[in-house]
């Protein structure tokens, strides 16, 4: 009797574990499709606010007309889908051109004292920044959920029921030039 | 500086208080069942009392705490306060909370900030018109950050929870103390009969355990939720760095604030009630600049150029003699 008893606790411990396990494994996987979901919001926010930026200030910078076209070039290039690699390039050579933007605007006095240019100015850097907030917080995210599918025990389960690791949204290349290095043109 | 690091520190130490506290009440519910035989009436009383109060605190806590600093919503047409939502929204994202907190702005020439609200999802961040005026965006950020880091760990929901247990102290504590000096006034002249005396006695003694072991206490709790504070002060600043991954931005606005700290009177409103949810002691209290034991007790804040020195990983001593040159 006691032994059955035993057995029938182990077993009963090892389900509770299992199920326990499973359901964290499932609710970690769905908040890294929230952090995605949210990068994808933040993109969208990017785009609506660009043809509105570019007609404020295209007036003032008849000089720049490289970097304004540049920056309508990636949007619509951004905009026109794709697979998701493409997607990520195209974002990716958006941010580059609209960070050139930015440190033109730096050169234009009569600009910053527009209260409209200030104000899409304002909305350009904090939309860039929350992208770069919601892509730390996807990788965050993305890291810890990819731990906890390696990590034994729970690599028994994740293996069960086929759970897989995400991939890493890496910056592109021209997302990390600095707007300082871009003032040199 | 390591922040992973500092965070388990501190989180460790936290957990301590908390689970401190709780064996505190839990001492206390059986003192008083032990002394009047009452088992599990007391403990069950207690924590009845106590849940009223968490019930009530929630129901109008952070209300009540914007109403007494005088804060109004931000105004959209500012730039500066457009600005300063742009901000907390961005940190909304970095912290991965569902949904920003609202906006407030109060009237006052310091720069300060505080957090409240006990779901993160109905929580609210306030900021001195003085923080508008002097602060830049990145140091705004900073500060900001700190809030939403508040926010994110649940400190605010901590705080009032430990609030209204140790409120539930201060009750068993009046409570003792007022009954013993009734007993001891109506005994006054009444000396004929033994028995009744003898019985009288006993409840007195009883009473006056009670009473010693509340107070005892409550004062530990009063202690602690400093503590508390002190220690969260700096696994905000840290997870504030986590966020904004730049440790520039808030040390910079600490060292503005560290700066304006004696040109300027306390904050408008604030309260030893209200104080350990700022950013810095609104109070400016002096016991907040220093360390030690005592300060460590009784301190809501740590040192401001303490937190610069862990920010900007120099010795604190270079920070201070900058501080008190600049």
């Amino acid at each position: 009797m006691v032994v059955v008893g035993i057995v029938v606790a182990i077993v009963l411990i090892v389900l509770f574990w299992f199920v326990g396990t499973y359901n964290s494994l499932v609710s970690k996987k769905k908040r890294v499709e929230n952090a995605w979901s949210q990068i994808d919001v933040q993109l969208k926010r990017r785009h609506d606010l660009i043809p509105n930026l570019v007609n404020a200030v295209k007036g003032y910078m008849k000089y720049e007309r490289e970097t304004l076209e540049a920056v309508i070039n990636a949007r619509a290039k951004a905009i026109s889908g794709g697979s998701i690699d493409d997607r990520i390039k195209a974002e990716g050579e958006l941010s580059g051109a609209l960070s050139r933007l930015l440190a033109v605007f730096e050169r234009y006095p009569e600009l910053k004292s527009n209260e409209q240019v200030k104000q899409l100015m304002e909305e350009l850097t904090s939309t860039e920044n929350r992208i770069t907030y919601a892509r730390q917080f996807y990788n965050d995210t993305v890291m810890k959920y990819n731990t906890s599918i390696e990590m034994f025990p729970t690599n028994l389960v994740a293996k069960t029921f086929n759970f897989k690791p995400f991939v890493f949204f890496e910056a592109a290349a021209a997302e990390k030039e600095t707007p300082k290095v871009d003032l040199t043109f | 500086m390591d922040y992973l690091v500092q965070q388990k520190k501190n989180l460790r130490k936290t957990y301590l208080l908390v689970f401190l506290f709780l064996f505190l009440m839990a001492t206390l519910g059986l003192v008083i069942d032990a002394l009047f035989g009452v088992f599990p009436f007391g403990t069950i009383l207690l924590i009845f009392i106590a849940l009223i109060q968490i019930l009530a605190g929630v129901s109008s806590g952070p209300a009540l705490v914007l109403r007494s600093v005088n804060a109004r919503k931000i105004n959209e047409k500012s730039f500066e306060e457009k600005q300063l939502k742009n901000i907390v929204e961005e940190l909304t994202i970095a912290a991965g909370l569902e949904k920003a907190p609202e906006v407030y702005v109060m009237e006052d020439e310091n720069i300060n900030a505080f957090a409240t609200g006990f779901k993160a999802k109905k929580s609210a961040v306030c900021v001195t018109s003085g923080l508008l005026k002097h602060l830049n965006r990145e140091e705004t950020e900073g500060v900001i950050a700190h809030e939403i880091s508040h926010i994110k760990n649940k400190d605010t929901l901590l705080m009032t929870t430990i609030s209204a247990i140790l409120g539930t102290m201060v009750l068993v504590q009046l409570f003792a103390w007022r009954s013993l000096r009734f007993l001891l006034w109506s005994n006054r002249g009444r000396r004929s009969s033994k028995k009744k005396d003898s019985g009288l006695g006993y409840i007195i003694v009883a009473l006056l355990i009670l009473a010693l072991v509340a107070t005892l206490f409550s004062l530990i709790g009063r202690i602690s939720i400093f503590a508390v504070s002190r220690t969260r002060e700096y696994l905000a600043d840290a997870k504030a760095v986590e966020l904004t991954r730049n440790p520039k931005g808030l040390s910079g606005a600490l060292r503005k604030i560290a700066k304006m700290q004696k040109s300027k009177g306390k904050v408008k409103g604030a309260t030893i009630a209200t104080a350990h949810l700022f950013i810095s002691d609104p109070l400016k209290r002096s016991v907040n600049n220093k360390e030690g034991f005592f300060a460590n007790l009784f301190g809501t804040h740590p040192p401001i150029h303490r937190r610069i020195a862990l920010l900007e990983n120099v010795p604190e001593e270079i920070v201070l003699k900058e501080l008190q040159e600049g």
